[in-house]
């Protein structure tokens, strides 16, 4: 079905290549920032991955005035609070985020205590609630699969009282994003998988999802094809600068597309069993993306048909012949998925990640039932449907 | 913007608010009458209160949940509701309530804006379309909604003549 109306929209300024960080000085001025913090984790800084960056950025003119690198995995108030902080101290007038999906949340959250005054996040909860543009952001990825650098959106814990606080304003989005291969080559290979398999999930659900529309249909298929041809190749030549470099932008590609498409059944599976079982959220994404594409395939058999060109090519895609491109779709998203086992013992199935119990299939069906992202899918699906799903992706 | 455009928002206006009158009725009449939704209601904490409204000023309802988990009709601002629903403009609101646009289809459509905890919103959709496939004729409901239940004959026509009694008495008992 074509799309009787949409609306797409993303402003984030998209820096990439070789030497991409070198451009961040000049970018920084463009836009009057003279004193940058970088807010970042305790493993970039390890991995050696500040060194180019503080490199980039002192030749450039524009030294980081402060460094806070104390964000944990699961970033909360209290790391935003502390990293405004750090900010006010240090007289600062940029956030540099370099990290992953947590780091990414919590710049733009840092970005509303900053720019807005004040410690009370909470009063900027939930959707469109912020006056004014904020300070610049800029967001240098480590990983390649959140999609964060250009989305709208960010979610913190509040360990208090143990909730979700999720902000979306089109005043969160980074200023721009920088990919630059140095950034991910240090990637172990089951976080490359991991995170490659959340990116393919965006552009396919963003692709079939019923937000989909022809723009972003065109950087999901595109994110897609760059994720089917380099993904394998990034986990057999780790410092194959340009597989991850294809990688990034795949997953910048797919940030757009699913920011503009929105998700469905594999994301409220995932956060449900990310919820109740604490499983990587990309990880979950790889156990349940063939099952709900097999799900919704009685609905839009041929919209998953044409994910085929972009995952296998034009010469297997013309070769199908049309009624069979959804089966042989799914079973190539399948096979990537044994492949990712094979390299990187990433799990197929629940029952393999030994972390999850048969008897908690049910709550995680009844989260899943009342996630947002839901509401999406493409075909309807009700508790016994969504037990049914968990019950074949268990092995 | 002409004289006549102007009318058909007005009659687009008075439509759309004596349909926010029928669906928060209804919401009401189906939390106690259905199951489905009774269990659904049930699960938002008592207090809890939403509103549905079309940008800028309306029209509007406002929904509680009673001690005993059910719908009732309220008069929450939208600044206190926990969860607001809010239409973008009054032909889109128009279009969902003639049933020529699905809820679900609304939302990916980018027609209106959830604020408040999405798991909450997707709750009264399922209400929404629960009572929609109760009270509507079979054809319109199947438009509306992207799963038509079998519901057999018999359940459709005593819960919906129980919505729909319930709507009617609401009209004549306020
Ligand atoms: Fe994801």
């Amino acid at each position: 079905m074509s799309k009787s109306y949409y609306e797409f929209f993303c402003p984030v300024k998209i820096i990439a290549g070789h030497s991409a960080l070198e451009h961040v000085p000049f970018e920084l001025s463009t836009l009057g920032a003279k004193r940058p913090m970088i807010l970042t984790d305790a493993g970039v800084r390890k991995a050696g991955l500040l060194a180019p960056v503080e490199a980039a950025l002192q030749v450039g003119g524009i030294g980081a005035a402060a460094i806070f690198d104390d964000v944990p995995p699961d970033s909360s108030l209290a790391t935003v609070r502390a990293a405004a902080t750090t900010y006010r101290d240090n007289d600062c007038d940029a956030i540099l985020a370099i990290g992953g999906g947590s780091v990414i949340d919590t710049s733009k959250a840092v970005n509303i205590l900053v720019s807005l005054g004040g410690d009370d996040l909470m009063a900027y909860a939930g959707a469109h609630n912020l006056p004014r543009p904020l300070k610049p952001l800029f967001v240098i990825p480590t990983t390649s699969g959140t999609g964060s650098e250009v989305t709208l959106a960010a979610v913190i814990s509040d360990p208090e009282r143990s909730v979700k606080l999720p902000f979306a304003s089109y005043y969160l989005m980074p200023n721009a994003t920088v990919l630059d291969p140095r950034m991910t080559l240090t990637l172990p290979a089951h976080i490359t998988a991991m995170t490659g398999m959340d990116a393919m999930t965006h552009a396919v659900e963003a692709f079939t999802c019923l937000a989909a529309n022809p723009i972003s249909d065109a950087y999901a298929t595109a994110a897609i094809q760059k994720i089917a041809n380099n993904l394998l190749v990034a986990i057999d030549e780790p410092r194959n600068a340009d597989a991850r470099l294809e990688l990034a932008q795949a997953s910048t590609m797919a940030g757009i597309a699913f920011s503009n498409a929105m998700v469905g059944l594999v994301h409220a599976l995932g956060h449900a069993t990310g919820g109740v079982c604490h499983l990587p959220h990309g990880l979950c994404m790889s156990l349940y993306l063939p099952y709900a594409l097999e799900y919704n395939k009685s609905v839009n058999g041929a919209r998953i048909g044409e994910l085929l060109l972009p995952l296998a090519g034009a010469q297997v895609y013309a070769s199908t012949p049309p009624a069979q491109r959804a089966d042989v779709a799914i079973d190539f998203i399948r096979r990537l998925r044994d492949h990712l086992h094979a390299k990187t013992q990433l799990p197929r199935t629940l029952q393999e990640t030994g972390k999850v119990r048969r008897d908690q299939l049910d709550e995680i069906a009844d989260r899943a039932l009342n996630d947002g992202s839901i509401i999406y899918n493409p075909k309807e699906a009700d508790l016994g449907q969504l037990r049914a799903i968990l019950d074949k992706a268990w092995g | 913007m002409t004289a006549h455009s102007l009318s058909l928002a007005a009659a687009q206006r008075a439509y759309v608010a004596l349909m926010m009158t029928v669906i928060s009725r209804g919401l009401c009449a189906a939390s106690i009458n259905d199951d489905d939704v009774g269990r659904e209601v049930a699960r938002f904490r008592p207090g809890y209160t939403l509103v549905m409204t079309v940008f800028p000023d309306g029209p509007r309802f406002g929904l509680e949940v009673t001690p005993d988990g059910h719908f009732a009709r309220s008069a929450v601002t939208d600044e206190a509701a926990d969860l607001v629903i809010r239409f973008k403009h009054l032909a889109h609101a128009f279009l969902v309530f003639t049933f020529q646009e699905g809820t679900a289809r609304a939302f990916a459509n980018d027609r209106m804006v959830a604020d408040g905890d999405l798991s909450d919103a997707i709750r009264l959709v399922r209400c929404l379309n629960r009572m929609e496939a109760l009270i509507l004729p079979g054809p319109v409901a199947r438009r509306a909604l992207k799963q038509y239940p079998p519901l057999p004959l018999g359940q459709k026509l005593r819960t919906a003549s129980g919505i729909y009694g319930r709507v009617a008495a609401s009209f004549f008992t306020r």
